[in-house]
């Protein structure tokens, strides 16, 4: 007799938080700019995009880290994820989606999270999961992780096969490159989507100038605010 | 019904009894600070050591299982690499720096010579994945160290898990690290009262304390800080030093300043190991200073000392040989595993 009692108080909990709260996941969806957009399956290694120039980048790796994400009423905070680290790698879109759950009740209009990893975390011991430094975005020769890595080719770059490598990150002042980003963001059951517009970063960047940035310091600073540029959650697809 | 209740009891605690591995607590020595390191994130267990000493002594961590980290840090040198100037790591390629000891790591609060690293835990990977010294990636160890026959056995003992991450590896290894404490040279024993020291050495230590312990701060004999001592650049290898990570001109030329125990064992000295003798190191401080404007405060003043007196000084200097440091068993290439 205990059993379906305990069985019965199992399944009603289990139902009564089903439909206290609900996951809406936030989806990272990279793309050249407001006109070209890569919705589904993104595999960037078989993509190349243009840039204005007509200049054909191929991107091969995009990776970065997502932190600290909240959720705002107006000016209040409404919800605070915890322990809120997610490694986003556009080659593998199970990254792609965040689930957060939400309390059915709450409302909110504006969405906040870093791009990067906090200063703390950087110089804490060694952490598991998304933080784990064989996910390959920890610094080897220095401590601290690489917030962005993006590596692609394109013929501007006067360099082994035209390569370029963005590893920005570092969390010494003055060259802090842990960037919050806050965008207006509604409920929809459906999901948020967050669009990384890379045109905004690629045509900033002078490739043929500007290719290899693997340090901290003034250029990977000055790459992070862009970097928190190219993030918006509207997008008018033609 | 009861019968079952009382199988599923008995088979938890048997589980939990299993879980519960020795958790070992770290002793710090009397009078000596309070560690950096904070051990409630990474507890010591003797099954975690044990995995960290046979992954110290492993050569699978390089890329051609070619170098371990005893390769260059070897226990009989106070895990050093003696008479290289700068260590050959794999292919025979030579480094730019002079490895260091590794003691009582746990009062450490950054690493490398120019405190690139912030954590002891993060340490190994600099070495794991350098081009001159292991060349290899920190994901294609775990994945060698699951493949292998030992390992995912001795994971599973140290964390109850025999699936391999890139945290429990640097755990361990960080946990065989902190147990390489050196407390027992002639000096503690003399601060204990259980010994003293003759006059030369009480000298020695007169004249230590009056010039060097600003910096080579006691117990420890470091203060963790960087400092330009006052070598002319070598200029064919243009360290800059500290200033390579600030990116500060104020950190110009500055290295960390080294603990000296067991300095008897671990030459070459400085950052390029440009000296292979104690006396070439006192003759520097004493002659050698290159002034510049990041020279360390304490040797802007000049140290005078006759060679009398250098001499005293070094024999202070190796009342800081630990033997029971340098011959320890628990140290040494554990065999039983490794075999």
């Amino acid at each position: 007799m205990r059993i379906p009692i305990l069985f019965m108080l199992l399944v009603s909990t289990t139902f009564m938080s089903a439909q206290t709260t609900r996951i809406i996941p936030l989806r990272f969806i990279p793309t050249y700019d407001r006109n070209h957009t890569l919705t589904e399956g993104i595999h960037l290694q078989d993509s190349s995009f243009y840039s204005n120039d007509k200049d054909s980048i191929e991107i091969r790796t995009l990776k970065f880290y997502i932190s600290g994400i909240q959720l705002y009423m107006d000016s209040a905070i409404v919800r605070k994820e915890t322990n809120s680290y997610h490694l986003i790698d556009a080659s593998n879109e199970q990254t792609l989606s965040v689930p957060l759950t939400i309390p059915i009740v709450t409302d909110f209009n504006r969405l906040l999270f870093n791009v990067g990893i906090d200063s703390t975390t950087n110089v804490m011991g060694v952490q598991g999961g998304d933080l784990d430094p064989m996910r390959g975005m920890y610094w080897t020769w220095q401590s601290g992780y690489i917030n962005f890595k993006m590596e692609g080719n394109s013929p501007l770059c006067k360099t082994r096969d035209h390569g370029f490598e963005f590893h920005i990150g570092g969390y010494h002042y003055p060259y802090n490159t842990f960037q919050c980003v806050s965008l207006p963001a509604y409920k929809a059951k459906e999901g948020i989507n967050i669009y990384i517009l890379l045109k905004e970063l690629l045509s900033t960047l002078d490739l043929a100038r500007t290719n290899q940035i693997m340090t901290p310091g003034k250029e990977a600073l000055w790459i992070s605010k862009v970097i928190k540029k190219c993030f918006t959650t509207f997008l008018d697809i033609r | 019904m009861k019968k079952l209740i009382v199988l599923l009891l008995l088979t938890s605690l048997a589980f939990s009894a299993y879980k519960v591995t020795d958790i070992l607590s770290f002793v710090v020595p009397t009078g000596w600070p309070t560690p950096a390191y904070d051990f409630t994130q990474n507890p010591l267990s003797t099954d975690k050591i044990a995995l960290g000493s046979a992954l110290f002594y492993d050569p699978i961590l390089s890329r051609d299982s070619t170098i371990s980290c005893a390769t260059c840090h070897s226990p009989y040198s106070a895990f050093t690499h003696i008479d290289h100037p700068f260590s050959h790591g794999i292919d025979n390629k030579i480094g730019t720096r002079n490895a260091p000891a590794l003691m009582n790591l746990a009062w450490s609060t950054s690493f490398m010579w120019d405190g690139a690293i912030k954590h002891l835990d993060m340490q190994a990977l600099a070495p794991m994945s350098n081009p001159d010294e292991m060349d290899e990636s920190l994901k294609h160890i775990v994945s060698k160290l699951q493949h292998n026959k030992r390992y995912p056995i001795l994971f599973f003992k140290a964390f109850s898990d025999s699936t391999i991450t890139g945290e429990h590896t640097l755990k361990a290894i960080s946990q065989f690290m902190l147990t390489l404490v050196s407390c027992n040279a002639k000096y503690d024993s003399v601060l204990r009262k259980e010994a003293s020291f003759t006059e030369q050495e009480t000298n020695g230590y007169r004249l230590f304390r009056a010039n060097c312990a600003s910096c080579h701060k006691e117990p420890l004999f470091t203060n963790n800080q960087f400092e330009n001592n006052g070598l002319s650049v070598d200029t064919s290898l243009h360290d800059m030093g500290r200033m390579r990570i600030t990116q500060d001109s104020a950190n110009y030329l500055q290295f960390k300043v080294p603990s000296l125990r067991n300095i008897q064992f671990s030459y070459p000295y400085m950052h390029d190991g440009r000296f292979t003798r104690l006396q070439q190191v006192l003759n520097h401080y004493t002659n050698g200073i290159t002034r510049s404007k990041t020279l360390s405060k304490p040797l802007q003043k000049s140290i005078v000392l006759s060679s009398n007196e250098k001499v005293d000084i070094i024999a202070f200097l190796y009342t800081l040989t630990d033997k029971t440091f340098l011959n320890n068993e628990r140290f040494a290439y554990p065999k039983n595993i490794l075999q």
